[in-house]
C-alpha cells in the first residue's frame, strides 16, 4: 500500500515538472524522485532524460512495470549500479553506435570509446580490473549536460578543474606515476592561457587542447599529441590559424619560421628530440614568451658555454643598456639558423656591423674583423688538411694518426665558434692557434705520407730495374755457358 | 780464382776439407728434359723460405705478442718503422707465394712420380715439411690480431674441435682456454716463430740433403740413354735457380709495393663476426667442402665425416710411395694419375667457389 501511495505521489510530481523529460513512462524516475534522490535530481536536466533516454537506458529493467519487482526485475534486463568498466560499456553501447546516436537526433563523434581505451587513462587502475577513467569521471554520471554547456565539468573554463580533480592529488598521482607532477594547475594559472582561461575566455588552450580528451597519451608516447616532435604542431593548431589568432594581434608565422630554424629541422626532419620544441623555450603548462633578460638564460639551459662566456664578456653590459634581448639579437628567435662564420665580421651580412661601423663603435668593429679573420683561416686550414689526409689516405698510406688529429682540429674550430660569445680578441686567437697548429702537423705529416708513396714506387722502379739487369746478365751469362 | 779467394779457399779447405765438396758438386748434374721446369720450383720454394726467416727476424724486432699489443705493434711497424711497411707486406705476401710455390712442387714431384724409390723419405719429408707450411699460415694470420685472423681462427680451430675424441682437448690446447684470447695469441707467435721454424728446419735439412745425396729424380718415360741429356749443377743450374729468385723478388717487390697488406680492424672480441668471414685462400677448399656436406650422412655427423675425409686423403696422399709399387717398379701407374688430376681439379673448383661464395 505504501509502494502505491508513492507511486501515486511520484506520478503527481512528475504531472507538476515542466517538459524537461521527454520520455512518457518511466516508473524507475517517477519513484526514485519520489523519494528524492540525487541521481532522479541530476537526471532531470540530464541530456540523456531530454532526448527520451530512461533511466533503463543504464540500467536495465523494466521502466513501464508499476511494481519494484517487476521494474528491477533481472529477468527484465535489470542491471542495477554498473561497476567498472561496466559504466563506460553501458555508454558506449549507444555512444559507440553511429545509427543510435542518430537516432536521437545527436551529431557528435561515435569514436570516444574507442579513443578512450587506447589512451594512458585506460591503464589498469589500482584494483587492476578496470581503467583508471571511466566516462563519468570527467562527464559526472545523473546530470550530464552537453560539453558546450558552461555547466558541463568539461567546458573549457571548468575542464581544469576537472582534470586537476586527480592530476593535482599527490596521494592519487604517487599511486599512479611518482615521477609526474602534480603542479600544472598553479603554473597554468601563471601562463598566458592560464590567465585568459580564468577571465573567461573560451579559446585559449586548456588541457584537452594540447593533449587531447578522449585519446591523451603519455607525453613519451610517439602519438602523443605533447610528444617531443608532435608538439609544435600542436601548438601551431592555434598559433598558425589566422582567424583564431585574429582577436589577440600576436604573429602566426612562428611555426613556419620554427620549421625552417636550425631546431626546426634537428627536430621535425632529423627526429633530434634533444632538439628544443616550443615548450623548450615557453614552458608548457606555465607558457609565457620569455622576457628580455631571460632570453640568455633559457638559451643557456642547453647553450651553457655560450651563455657563460656571453655573461663575463663586454656585450652584456651593453646589451643590458640598450635593452637588447641577448641571444636573440644575433641569432633571432623561432627562425634561428645554424650559424655559421658569415655572422662574424664587418660585412654587411655579419651581424656585427649592425652596431658597429668604421666610425662608430671602432674597437669592436676591429674586433670582429680580426676574428673572423681568424676563424676563416682555421676553417681554410681544416679544409686544406683534410684533402691531404684523404689524397694520403686514396694512396693506401697508413694515416690513421693524422686522421685522428683532424678531430682536434675540428674540435678547436668547434671551440673558436663558443669563444666568439667571450668577444675577447686574445682568447680566441688562443683557440684558434691552437687548431692551426695541429694543422700544421697534421700536413706535415700527410705531406710525408703522400711523399713516402711516390719514393716507393720510385724505389720500385729503381730495384726492380737492377733486379731485372741482374736476372738477364745472369741469364745470358748462363746461355753462354751453355754454348761453350 | 783471385789470389785473395784463393787464399780465404785455402784457408777454409786446411780446416774442414773443402775440396771433397766441390768436387762433389761439380760432377753432380741436373737431367734436362721437357719437364725440367718444374724442378726449379723446389729452389723457389727454398728462395721463399730464407726471405720468411729473414723479413721474420727483422719483425719481430718490433712485434710485441699480447691481446693489447699485437695490432698496435703491427701498425707501428707499418706507418713508423723505417721499410717497416715493406718487410710486413713482403712477409705476408711471401707467405702466399711460399705455399702456391709448394703445392706446385708437391704436385709435379707426385705427377713425375719422383717420390717412387729410392725417393721415399724425400717425399714425406717434404709432405711434413708442407704441413708445417699450412700451420705456419694458420698461426701467423692470427698475429695481427686483427678482425679479420680472430674469426678466421676461432672458426679454424672450432673446426678442430669436432674432430672426435681429440677434438675438445686439441682445441683446448690450441686456444689455451675455451675461446680464443690472448693467450691463443702468445701461443699461436710461440708456435710460428719457435715451434714449426725448428721443426720445419730439421725436414727441410733431411730434405736438401737427400736431393743432394740422390741428385733429381728423371721422368719415367725417359728410358734410352740416348734420350739422356743433363746440364752441371754448378754452375748452370745454381745460375738458373738464381735468375728466377731475382724474377720472384721482383715479383714480391711488385706485389708489396702495389697490394700493400692491409692491417684492418683491430679485434674485438665482443663484437659479432664480420659478414662472409672466409680462411685463407689455402684452406678454402676444405672450407667450402665442409658447407656442403649435410648435417647428418647416415650416422656419422656431417662436418666429423668431412675432417675424417681429408685426414684420411691427405694421409694417403703422404704414403704414396707405399701404395704406388707400380711406378717404384718402372711401369706405368694411371690411377696415381687419374687421382693427382682429382685432386688438383677439385682444389682449385672448390677454391673459385669458395672466393666467389
Amino acid at each position: 500500500m505504501k509502494q502505491y501511495i508513492l507511486l501515486v505521489a511520484a506520478a503527481m510530481v512528475i504531472a507538476l515538472i515542466p517538459n524537461e523529460t521527454a520520455f512518457a513512462k518511466d516508473t524507475c524516475f517517477d519513484c526514485h524522485q519520489t523519494a528524492g534522490d540525487k541521481p532522479s535530481e541530476l537526471f532531470k536536466h540530464d541530456i540523456h532524460s531530454r532526448r527520451g533516454v530512461s533511466c533503463a537506458g543504464c540500467h536495465g529493467g523494466n521502466t513501464n512495470a508499476e511494481e519494484m519487482e517487476q521494474a528491477m526485475d533481472k529477468k527484465a534486463g535489470f542491471i542495477g549500479v554498473p561497476k567498472g568498466d561496466d559504466i563506460s560499456r553501458a555508454c558506449a553501447a549507444c555512444h559507440s553506435s553511429p545509427e543510435k546516436m542518430k537516432s536521437f537526433g545527436s551529431t557528435i563523434p561515435t569514436n570516444q570509446w574507442e579513443f578512450l581505451q587506447s589512451s594512458v587513462h585506460a591503464r589498469p587502475s589500482l584494483k587492476g580490473k578496470e581503467h583508471i577513467v571511466q566516462c563519468i569521471t570527467c562527464h559526472n554520471a545523473h546530470g550530464i549536460v552537453p560539453v558546450k554547456s558552461p555547466s558541463s565539468p568539461v567546458y573549457p573554463l571548468n575542464i581544469v578543474k576537472t582534470c586537476t580533480k586527480c592530476h593535482a592529488d599527490i596521494a592519487l598521482m604517487r599511486s599512479y606515476n611518482p615521477s609526474l607532477p602534480v603542479d600544472q594547475l598553479e603554473k597554468y594559472r601563471t601562463s598566458i592561457h592560464g590567465m585568459r582561461n580564468a577571465k573567461g575566455d573560451t579559446k585559449t588552450a586548456e588541457c584537452a587542447n594540447c593533449h587531447g580528451s578522449h585519446d591523451i597519451r603519455s607525453a613519451k608516447d610517439v602519438k602523443s599529441k605533447v610528444y617531443a616532435s608532435n608538439l609544435p604542431g600542436t601548438c601551431a593548431v592555434c598559433h598558425s590559424n589566422a582567424d583564431y589568432m585574429k582577436p589577440y594581434k600576436i604573429p602566426i608565422d612562428q611555426y613556419e619560421k620554427y620549421a625552417k630554424s636550425v631546431h626546426g629541422i634537428a627536430l621535425l626532419q632529423k627526429h633530434d628530440l634533444g632538439a628544443p620544441a616550443c615548450n623548450s623555450c615557453h614552458g608548457n603548462h606555465g607558457a609565457m614568451p620569455p622576457g628580455v633578460e631571460s632570453i640568455s638564460k633559457v638559451c643557456g639551459t642547453c647553450h651553457v658555454l655560450n651563455a657563460e662566456l656571453f655573461s663575463s664578456s663586454p656585450h652584456k653590459k651593453a646589451y643590458d643598456e640598450r635593452q637588447l634581448p641577448e641571444c636573440e639579437t644575433c641569432h633571432g628567435k623561432h627562425e634561428i639558423i645554424a650559424a655559421t662564420n658569415q655572422l662574424l665580421g664587418v660585412n654587411p651580412e655579419a651581424v656585427c656591423s649592425r652596431c658597429h661601423s668604421e666610425r662608430q663603435n671602432v674597437k669592436g668593429y676591429q674586433v670582429a674583423k680580426t676574428m673572423r679573420g681568424l676563424i676563416d683561416s682555421l676553417e681554410s686550414e681544416e679544409q686544406t688538411v683534410r684533402k691531404l689526409v684523404d689524397e694520403a689516405e686514396q694512396k693506401g698510406m697508413e694515416i690513421s694518426e693524422a686522421k685522428f688529429k683532424l678531430r682536434d682540429v675540428r674540435q678547436a674550430r668547434l671551440q673558436s665558434r663558443t669563444m666568439v660569445h667571450a668577444f675577447n680578441e686574445e682568447k680566441f686567437r688562443d683557440v684558434v692557434d691552437k687548431g692551426i697548429k695541429i694543422s700544421g702537423l697534421i700536413a706535415e705529416e700527410s705531406k710525408s705520407a703522400i711523399h713516402e708513396y711516390y719514393f716507393r714506387r720510385l724505389g720500385l722502379v729503381i730495384s726492380t730495374l737492377i733486379i731485372t739487369i741482374l736476372a738477364m746478365s745472369l741469364y745470358l751469362y748462363v746461355r753462354r755457358l751453355e754454348r761453350k | 780464382m783471385k789470389p785473395i779467394l784463393k787464399r780465404v779457399y785455402t784457408w777454409v779447405d786446411e780446416r774442414v776439407e773443402l775440396k771433397g765438396l766441390v768436387d762433389y758438386m761439380g760432377k753432380k748434374y741436373v737431367p734436362v728434359h721437357p719437364h725440367s721446369v718444374w724442378y726449379y720450383f723446389g729452389g723457389v720454394s727454398l728462395f721463399l723460405f730464407i726471405i720468411q726467416v729473414v723479413t721474420g727476424i727483422l719483425l719481430l724486432l718490433y712485434y710485441k705478442s699480447g691481446e693489447e699489443l699485437a695490432f698496435e705493434s703491427i701498425n707501428f711497424i707499418m706507418s713508423k718503422v723505417q721499410f717497416g711497411w715493406l718487410i710486413r707486406s713482403v712477409h705476408s705476401w711471401t707467405a702466399n707465394l711460399f705455399i702456391l710455390s709448394a703445392m706446385i712442387h708437391m704436385f709435379s714431384v707426385y705427377f713425375e712420380k719422383a717420390y717412387r724409390k729410392p725417393r721415399e723419405i724425400t717425399w714425406v719429408t717434404g709432405m711434413l715439411m708442407f704441413f708445417l707450411l699450412l700451420g705456419f699460415g694458420f698461426s701467423g694470420y692470427l698475429l695481427p690480431w686483427n678482425e679479420l685472423a680472430f674469426f678466421a681462427t676461432k672458426v679454424g680451430t672450432d673446426i678442430a674441435g669436432i674432430v672426435p675424441v681429440i677434438g675438445k682437448p686439441l682445441m683446448i690446447f690450441l686456444r689455451g682456454g675455451n675461446e680464443v684470447t690472448g693467450a691463443t695469441l702468445s701461443r699461436f707467435f710461440g708456435f710460428h716463430v719457435a715451434v714449426l721454424p725448428g721443426l720445419f728446419t730439421v725436414f727441410l735439412g733431411i730434405h736438401l740433403l737427400l736431393v743432394q745425396r740422390q741428385g733429381m729424380s728423371e721422368p719415367l718415360h725417359i728410358k734410352e740413354e740416348s734420350e739422356r741429356k743433363s746440364m752441371p749443377f754448378f754452375p748452370n743450374f745454381i745460375l738458373r735457380d738464381l735468375t728466377l729468385w731475382l724474377l720472384v723478388l721482383n715479383l714480391l717487390a711488385i706485389l708489396a709495393v702495389f697490394f700493400p697488406w692491409d692491417l684492418g680492424k683491430k679485434a674485438d672480441p665482443f663484437a659479432s663476426a664480420p659478414a662472409g668471414i672466409k680462411p685463407e685462400w689455402y684452406f678454402l677448399y676444405m672450407f667450402q667442402t665442409l658447407k656442403y656436406i649435410p648435417g647428418k650422412l647416415w650416422f656419422l655427423d656431417g662436418e666429423v665425416l668431412g675432417i675424417a675425409l681429408f685426414g684420411i686423403a691427405g694421409f694417403l696422399w703422404t704414403i704414396v710411395p707405399v701404395w704406388d709399387q707400380k711406378s717404384s717398379r718402372g711401369e706405368q701407374n694411371r690411377l696415381v694419375n687419374y687421382l693427382g688430376l682429382f685432386a688438383v681439379m677439385y682444389i682449385i673448383l672448390f677454391t673459385i667457389i669458395g672466393w666467389l661464395a
